[in-house]
């Protein structure tokens, strides 16, 4: 919640200005900033220029899961000054001024809610470890520390803020979902509402009711194929691993499933470079290149290859090129080439 | 009647959970292979707990023994690690523990079942591919599932014919 750099809590547009002035009541402020704030490829291009001195990252791992890796690390190292909060020390937790130690998800409990729109109570099963701490004890203290008063007293007390001020979870209180398994989906207007799993039944949320189709142009991709860099790289979630690995590549369980990187090919794109299955290759494109072990298969038609991201190096050759509406990176398209290793 | 570990393979989407689970539950060692197919199929390997156990007729120490209609089980302490079990086994699923010197192999999670609980492995599984219930249960499941497929053509594979019902 609160996450996107366009809306305040409950999908309010920092652009409206009544929704913005409700909010800013609620926290005992006149108004809020009216202008939407930078995504995250966004920021990181402004901390490479200079406009961004400072930043806080929790929870994410951006040297990994970032397009365009050397570009993410040029740029944090530009920073003034940077804060990593996280459970682990991450590639870039390395990079930060001060790392904050984060509380597993296992040490702490709250309200978490899924793209689902599930909001569901999660227990603690264990105390933090020594010197860890959940993230809402942290964001307070710092708080504090900047002159702020954020007296909360635990979880269930930040979540009846949010029952005040975002309607659709007004009716999700803590005591409702400690007791209900499987939690509530907003929205959830009132104390007695049952939330609403389905969002759309009788009627669309248009003035008819009806959905609209919208046909979108065709945009080619930023990069395209070229005889210096002749095949195409997508890359991908493995089902073992999560994210930038930053969790899941600590996991032996896991490791042993999945322990590396690894490169898709085509059979006939692989011997046409003479690589066998297993060999360890190079892929490069314009931005960097990574090391990786061919995975010689027909699950790729000739001239696509596939990579995972959850290891550095996959990241190291994407393209931070956005889409130009919801400026999501273009993971999914980088013209590459793929060599032998050398023998030196 | 007892319990069998019956596996859906149509259902099976690769998550790998079982292992992880049956891992958890044995020491770190998992008895459960998801092995993939062309890249495009999934099927979870276990011991089948053969009603005709080759394991246990080949093996020189008695170490593997089967209690009435239950799961085929090896004593690692009378186990002397000669491999014979694996080389009768149709499946492939017997394991050598390189730390312990023995065999090992999924035994359904006795301790479990002793609980009243079913193997780790099925409770874990989220697409319910595996299934511990008594043969006839399932296969009744199935018939019915097949049943109604062949009158309503629900559920049934491209290329069925399918009769409506008359009246």
């Amino acid at each position: 919640m609160g996450a996107l750099c366009s809306f305040l809590p409950g999908y309010v547009q920092v652009t409206n200005e009544q929704g913005r002035k409700r909010i800013a009541a609620h926290w005992g402020m006149e108004d809020l900033p009216g202008q939407p704030g930078l995504t995250v490829v966004e920021m990181i291009n402004a901390a490479g220029e200079g406009k961004i001195r400072g930043m806080y990252i929790m929870g994410e791992n951006p040297v990994v899961s970032d397009p365009d890796a050397h570009h993410v690390e040029e740029a944090l190292s530009r920073l003034d000054f940077l804060v990593v909060q996280d459970m682990f020390m991450t590639e870039t937790a390395r990079m930060a001024h001060v790392v904050l130690p984060a509380a597993g998800w296992a040490e702490k409990e709250g309200s978490v809610v899924a793209t689902d729109r599930r909001v569901q109570w999660m227990s603690r099963g264990i105390e933090p470890l020594d010197g860890a701490r959940a993230d809402w004890r942290i964001l307070c203290e710092v708080a504090d520390r900047l002159g702020f008063r954020f007296n909360y007293s635990g979880p269930e007390d930040i979540l009846a803020e949010i029952n005040r001020v975002v309607p659709m979870y007004a009716g999700i209180t803590a005591q409702r979902i400690k007791q209900k398994t499987g939690g509530i989906p907003w929205p959830c207007p009132a104390p007695d509402h049952p939330g609403t799993p389905i969002l759309h039944v009788e009627r669309f949320g248009t003035p008819d009711g009806l959905a609209r189709l919208i046909p979108v142009e065709y945009t080619p991709p930023a990069e395209e194929t070229s005889d210096e860099y002749p095949l195409m790289l997508t890359t991908g979630r493995l089902v073992i691993h999560y994210n930038s690995g930053s969790m899941t590549r600590r996991s032996g369980a896991l490791l042993k499933r999945s322990a590396e990187l690894f490169v898709e090919i085509n059979p006939s794109d692989a011997e046409r470079i003479h690589v066998k299955n297993d060999e360890e290759v190079e892929v490069k494109t314009k931005r960097g290149e990574a090391v990786a072990k061919a995975k010689v298969t027909d699950k790729l038609p000739p001239g696509v290859v596939f990579m995972p991201f959850h290891f550095a190096g996959a990241n190291a050759l994407t393209i931070s090129a956005l889409d130009r509406v919801a400026k999501i990176p273009e993971y999914k398209v980088a013209a590459c080439r793929i060599e032998k290793r050398s023998q030196n | 009647m007892n319990k069998v570990l019956y596996i859906d393979i149509k259902r099976c989407i690769y998550c790998r959970s079982c292992e992880v689970a049956c891992e958890r539950e044995h020491e770190g060692h998992s008895h459960m292979t998801v092995v993939p197919v062309h890249g495009r199929h999934a099927v979870p390997m276990n011991c089948r707990h053969c009603e005709k156990h080759p394991c246990l007729a080949a093996c020189p120490t008695k170490a593997i023994t089967r209690e009435e209609g239950g799961p085929v089980i090896i004593h690692t302490m009378k186990c002397i690690g000669c491999r014979m079990c694996a080389m009768v086994c149709p499946f492939g699923v017997l394991n050598f523990d390189v730390i312990g010197r023995v065999m090992r192999k999924c035994d359904l999670c006795v301790h479990r079942l002793s609980e009243g609980k079913k193997p780790a492995c099925v409770t874990t599984c989220p697409a319910r591919a595996l299934l511990f219930d008594e043969f006839d249960v399932i296969m009744k499941r199935i018939q019915e599932k097949a049943a109604l497929a062949v009158i309503s053509g629900v559920g049934s594979q491209p290329g069925t014919v399918v009769s409506p019902p008359r009246g």
